[in-house]
């Protein structure tokens, strides 16, 4: 097998034992590795009705098949799980270098089942697998973790070539808010994977090894590596933009649209001098970091100064600074690059941390919540309020408890669930769904809930890297975004990074794939791999309780046209555009796989 | 004469150089630790270090030299295999790595790779 390892470490926590599994190459081939490979096992094992924090539940890291391979951004490791904050699926993608460790370290996959009686810490360091007490850990921040264990393995050579992947405060502490955070990134869409790996009492997760990795072809798969590399390099979103700022460069384009919220989805006007690019360069001298074989490198990090900190920390990304930002009427980036290190020391989601704050400011707003009953003077533009509930939440402490609970229990619990902004209990992503269409439409149907990154389809929504298309246009978007889901399960399964398709088209993966794998796949076979992956979560959704009524969009977004900004006027079609979109995916009207539709993909029997 | 210059300052740590350097010494394979380069990690700064001569005893030199308000661990920039430091040693043969200075022309391949500036080949 090229590419993969083919093994796969199950670890049972109760009984403090672990299990070496070969991976079968039909299953590979079927869904690719990664998220893919991942669904399938965790839906063949864990009933979809189970509780998110029982022992039944399961947590599943897996690294895609290219990872590791210096396929260009090939080092997204994928952590599926069921979870606690919406009940759907969760499928983190981990960025960094942890991913590709992994398969150094000698394994595809991770499974960890159970609960142990204390907190540990597993490590898998040079072929040693061990889970270690981590009763030393507990409390602590996660780059407190990083640094102590990595002090505690007491070898500077090898501590430098470890990677963890921790839970914060608030994992532990089982806030449905909580995420994992890997070599002090945030990981993406992780919300409610925090809090099922702290109820395991797991309090993270070491690796480092000297495997090789086996490509087929190696001297075509070089050269396919520097064909991409030029194409990037001629790409102005990837090679300026993207290289230059991060994804912090499209709060001005989506503010020309009207795709920026501002206080939580219910204004559009902001001033840009204080958020913008330029804004971003006079506050911050910027520092690239890539994840592993990345030559984009759209992580920046910087020297935090705040009153209250002065240190290491990372540039406020887009999602930074619309969720904890803006949405919040924030405008100050030094504020909002705090909350977003907080967010990453404490082990939050800043997408649903962002969300949960925004829909308390709106509560106070509308006098549905006095500052006095929630014990925070939460206001539309409070920055330093808004550190201070950040900290407290995490760690439970004061009359923090029941923000923690997240945006749709705060909501339900004044009596307002109208204010909650969000789909199949997760908070939206910082986009505005009644200025971009297809975005709007994806959001309704993620199997993931309302996140960007599982159908990426403002790349030709408002950036036109591939097609010119208008955002506040319906024409054509069902199509597109069915087609930017199944392109990004199949990514995601192979373990690579979604953004470069701002500057790749999909069919330039192809040749990297089969040189690597040694398979000879067309642009469409992946794509009905992707279509696969795609139905099978949807399949285990539906198991889950959910149901076609769950595709929609919040009533804000149906009945309210947006009052003022650059969108004025603007509504979300969802009505319109859903019938077509289940007619393409093969659904039927209430949004169920018909027969032939799973008999096509494979899936009758699954 | 050909040599690799290396700015630290532009290295985003991505290690895009270690792969390269691994597949083209090493028939069809990926493995930082049999590479000839390497990305040694200081706190928030990256460093790549080309693999040197092989020593076979530990040295003596100063380990930290500060220059300016940075500090610079040199046993983690030395360019030597050595026993004190597992690195540069073959993963699978344990032989000592020494950089050979593979592909040219155009340019080796860790710097075809390197995307941020941060490897390149000059000559004087």
């Amino acid at each position: 097998m090229y590419g993969s390892v083919g093994r796969c470490l199950r670890v049972n926590l109760t009984e403090g034992k672990h299990r070496i599994e070969e991976i079968g190459p039909e299953d590979q081939e079927k869904y690719l590795g990664g998220r893919g490979l991942g669904v399938k096992i965790f839906r063949d094992e864990v009933s979809p009705e189970v509780d998110p924090l029982s022992t039944d539940n399961k947590l599943i890291f897996v690294s895609g098949p290219l990872v590791g391979t210096g396929a260009i951004t090939g080092a997204s490791c994928n952590v599926i799980t069921k979870s606690s904050l919406g009940s759907t699926l969760a499928c983190a993608k981990m960025r960094g270098h942890f991913g590709a460790e992994l398969k150094f370290a000698g394994f595809d996959m991770i499974i960890i089942e159970g609960r142990a009686e204390f907190p540990v810490i597993l490590s898998i360091i040079d072929n040693k697998i061990k889970l270690e007490p981590g009763l030393e850990y507990w409390g602590r921040t996660t780059s407190e973790t990083e640094e102590l264990f990595k002090k505690n393995l007491g070898n500077q050579w090898v501590s430098r070539e470890t990677f963890l992947v921790s839970i914060g405060p608030a994992g532990e502490n089982l806030l449905p808010l909580a995420t994992i955070i890997n070599d002090r990134f945030l990981s993406v869409g992780g919300a409610g994977i925090g809090a099922v790996m702290g109820s395991k009492n797991l309090k993270a997760i070491a690796v480092q090894g000297r495997h090789s990795l086996r490509v087929a072809d190696g001297s075509r798969f070089v050269q396919v590596i520097n064909t991409m590399i030029n194409k990037l390099n001629s790409a102005p979103l990837t090679s300026q933009s993207m290289s230059q700022w991060g994804t912090a460069f499209l709060v001005g384009l989506c503010y020309q649209k009207g795709i920026l919220p501002q206080n939580n989805f219910s204004t559009g006007i902001l001033s840009l001098k204080n958020i913008g690019t330029e804004a971003l360069n006079s506050a911050f001298a910027l520092r690239s970091r890539s994840c592993f074989a990345c030559p984009v490198g759209c992580i920046k990090k910087t020297e935090l100064k705040h009153p209250g900190y002065e240190g290491q920390g990372m540039v406020p990304t887009y999602l930074a600074i619309g969720s904890l930002g803006v949405n919040c009427g924030v405008n100050d980036l030094t504020t909002i690059g705090m909350a977003s290190m907080l967010c990453a020391e404490m082990g939050l989601d800043p997408v649903a941390t962002g969300g949960t704050l925004a829909t308390a400011m709106e509560l106070i707003d509308n006098k549905a919540a006095s500052p006095e009953e929630l014990k925070f003077d939460l206001r539309f533009g409070n920055g330093e309020e808004m550190l201070r509930a950040i900290r407290l939440m995490a760690t439970k402490k004061g009359h923090a408890r029941r923000l923690g609970q997240g945006a749709r229990a705060l909501a339900a619990a004044y009596n307002r669930p109208d204010l909650f902004m969000g789909v199949k209990g997760l908070s939206l992503a910082p986009f505005e769904p009644r200025a971009i269409q297809g975005l709007g439409l994806h959001f309704a149907t993620c199997n993931y809930g309302p996140h960007h990154l599982y159908g990426n389809t403002f790349i030709d929504e408002l950036l036109n890297a591939h097609e010119k298309l208008d955002p506040w246009d319906i024409e054509g978007k069902p199509q597109l975004v069915k087609d930017y889901q199944d392109a990004t399960a199949v990514t995601d399964s192979l373990g690579l990074c979604s953004w470069p398709l701002m500057g790749l088209k999909f069919k330039n993966y192809v040749p990297l794939v089969n040189s690597c794998l040694g398979t000879s796949h067309s642009a469409d076979d992946l794509l009905v791999v992707g279509e696969r992956i795609w139905n099978l979560e949807r399949l285990f959704n539906m198991e889950a309780g959910f149901s076609g009524a769950d595709d929609c969009l919040p009533d804000r977004f149906i009945n309210e046209p947006v009052q003022d900004g650059p969108g004025t006027g603007q509504i979300s079609r969802i009505p319109e555009m859903l019938p077509e979109y289940y007619r393409l995916r093969g659904w039927d009207d209430q949004g169920v796989p018909l027969p032939e539709t799973r008999k096509t993909l494979g899936l009758e029997n699954s | 004469m050909a040599r690799i210059k290396i700015d630290h300052s532009k290295c985003t740590g991505c290690r895009h150089c270690e792969i390269a350097c691994s597949l083209n010494h090493v028939q069809n394979t990926a493995n930082p630790r049999r590479a000839r380069i390497r990305v040694m990690r200081d706190r928030n700064r990256y460093y790549p270090v080309i693999a040197g001569p092989f020593v076979d005893a530990a040295c003596t030199s100063k380990l930290f030299v500060e220059v300016g308000d940075l500090q610079y661990d040199m046993c983690a920039l030395c360019r030597a295999s050595c026993p004190e430091k597992p690195y540069f040693i073959e993963a699978e043969t344990d032989i000592p790595l020494k950089c050979d200075f593979c592909g040219i022309p155009p340019s080796p391949s860790c710097v075809r790779w390197c995307n941020s500036g941060a490897l390149e080949l000059v000559e004087d």
